[in-house]
């Protein structure tokens, strides 16, 4: 006999809301459905209100973790739709603090899995070494965690000698904590029995549910955006495409810390090389008509906005595709078949980011079960008819 | 493989302080550039309104209060100031009349404690080759 549990959308085991059904046969996981929209936040019509300038800010905030991925994807659009270049000093810096953010992500990440698989004390290690990296970022931008590092034509802020010799020696610190946490995840044997052969996705199921990112890469697709489609300073930057063939949990921690030791070297080559000059160039307030997408490898995988402009200071239309929704369909695959305890570590291992992926609203009927995905323009037209037949109250009063 | 490997590096801990800091008590230093609470020097201000339009957050607002004395109110809305100090990016005097400090203890009971305002009379920008010009007068 099978039953159905809901999971979330408020779950302790869930860092974020988002609602899972699983079907179960007694432990095991037969059948395993997902449904978005809980935490629709409205942003790309958001984006449509305010400038090029503005909307920098607000893409930041799609996220919190992988703040600068957005922006950067969104600025490179716009630097696509304008015509202009930014200056290769400025370039350097920006994906800087892009690697940066990518050493900070998989700390996170791995301090998460940690957690999860039930190996406190890793996760407060893993975090303790990420405050290095948060600090490096907090010196070079001025902020923690939206560094607003980026502007269109460039970045924001330069970097001076004191700053690039810290940078430097945080490195070698990481560095050391990584190659330790490597061989922690080879040694330790319970955590390696937790996480090896739960969450399996095959290469051929990786290929074809369009998996992204670390996912992807652990199960033997070498699918980095960085290498195959290179953009502004990766075709200079010597550096490998790590990946696993252990298609489980385990390969996601593999390749994770294997892409943060990549990282550092990065790290290493772009301060080293930075070149001089100038850091930002002058843009337009107002964009050409026409279209323009743009791919960045982000800690979670491949992250695309496109941006449509109307020749107004405004974008007509801005569509962002997260990286974590390019991983659902897979994530329902490593889930069948699983148990219910590997719920929540099978949906870490994605490195989910709820908010960053939500961008449709589905109405299910409370007594016939009956789903319909409605648009903007239908949950308007209801809007109005629903007040338009309620009568005046007469005592309403503003409450302020 | 061996049996519990992170036991070492446990046990070296012990003896190691905290890698916390009792936040209230002890503080740590902010960098140079930190990006804290906005301000206005209100003696630069040309009323340009570039910070207005910029700010992403819709947090400073410039309104008349005497057109024909050319008095203006500022007000800065720290409630909803994501500190990302566009506004000091787009101030186009020098120096910049929109500055940015280090203060970062913001909380308040009242959000509406947090609005801080500026009555002032708009600058006039000074044509460049004055800046320089001025400088020597008082040596000679």
């Amino acid at each position: 006999m099978s039953f159905q549990i809901p999971i979330g959308p408020q779950h302790p085991a869930l860092k974020e809301p988002i609602s899972l059904r699983m079907t179960v046969d007694g432990e095991v996981i037969t059948d395993a459905d997902i449904r978005l929209g809980y935490n629709h936040r409205g942003l790309e019509k958001l984006a449509e209100e305010k400038t090029w300038v503005q909307n920098i800010y607000l893409t930041e905030r799609i996220c919190g973790i992988c703040s600068h991925s957005h922006a950067t994807c969104y600025v490179q659009a716009v630097e696509k739709l304008m015509e202009i270049m930014p200056p290769r000093r400025g370039l350097y810096i920006r994906y800087l603090v892009s690697e940066l953010e990518r050493v900070h992500s998989h700390l996170l990440w791995l301090g998460v899995a940690g957690h999860e698989a039930g190996f406190d004390s890793f996760f407060m290690y893993t975090w303790r070494d990420r405050e290095i990296v948060m600090d490096l970022l907090e010196m070079i931008s001025g902020n923690r965690v939206h560094y607003a590092m980026n502007t269109i034509g460039g970045v924001r802020r330069d970097i001076d000698e004191g700053q690039k010799a810290k940078i430097l020696e945080g490195v070698v610190t990481l560095r050391k904590r990584s190659e330790y946490y490597f061989g922690i995840g080879a040694n330790e044997p319970s955590f390696v029995a937790r996480i090896a052969g739960v969450g399996m996705l095959t290469k051929q199921q990786a290929i074809d549910l369009c998996a992204v990112g670390p996912v992807a890469r652990a199960s033997g697709v070498a699918r980095d955006v960085r290498k195959e489609d290179p953009y502004a300073v990766y075709d200079e930057l010597d550096f490998n495409v790590c990946t696993s063939d252990s298609c489980d949990v385990l390969g996601r921690v593999v390749v994770r810390v294997m892409e943060l030791l990549q990282s550092y070297n990065m790290i290493e080559q772009m301060v080293k090389g930075l070149p001089d000059g100038d850091i930002v160039v002058k843009a337009p307030r107002k964009a050409k008509p026409g279209e323009a997408l743009s791919r960045y490898e982000a800690p979670r995988g491949e992250n695309v906005h496109y941006i449509k402009s109307n020749g107004t200071d405004k974008p007509e239309r801005l569509k962002v595709r997260a990286p974590t929704l390019g991983n659902y369909p897979a994530t329902m695959v490593m889930l069948k078949k699983g148990f219910i305890a590997d719920i929540p570590l099978i949906f870490a291992a994605i490195d989910p980011c709820i908010c960053c992926a939500e961008r449709a609203v589905t109405l299910i009927s409370a007594r016939s079960g009956e789903e319909s995905v409605v648009t903007m323009s239908d949950l308007r037209r209801q809007a109005l008819d629903r007040s338009k037949n309620t009568p005046v109250k007469g005592k309403s009063v503003w409450p302020f | 493989m061996r049996v519990a490997a992170f036991l070492p590096e446990l046990l070296r801990h012990l003896f190691k302080k905290p890698a916390t800091v009792d936040y209230p008590f002890k503080k740590l230093e902010v960098p140079a550039n930190f990006r804290g609470t906005p301000y206005l020097r209100p003696e630069l201000c040309i009323v340009c309104r570039a910070c207005e339009r910029d700010c992403p957050a819709e947090a400073i607002e410039i309104m008349a209060v005497n057109e024909a004395e050319k008095r203006f109110r500022m007000v800065i809305h720290n409630d909803r100031c994501i500190h990302c100090a566009q506004c000091v990016d787009s101030c186009p005097t020098t120096p910049k009349a929109m500055q940015i400090d280090s203060l970062y203890e913001l909380a308040a009971d009242d959000r509406h404690k947090l609005k801080k305002d500026w009555v002032y009379v708009r600058a006039v920008m000074k044509p460049k080759p004055a800046a320089p010009a001025k400088e020597p007068a008082p040596e000679s």
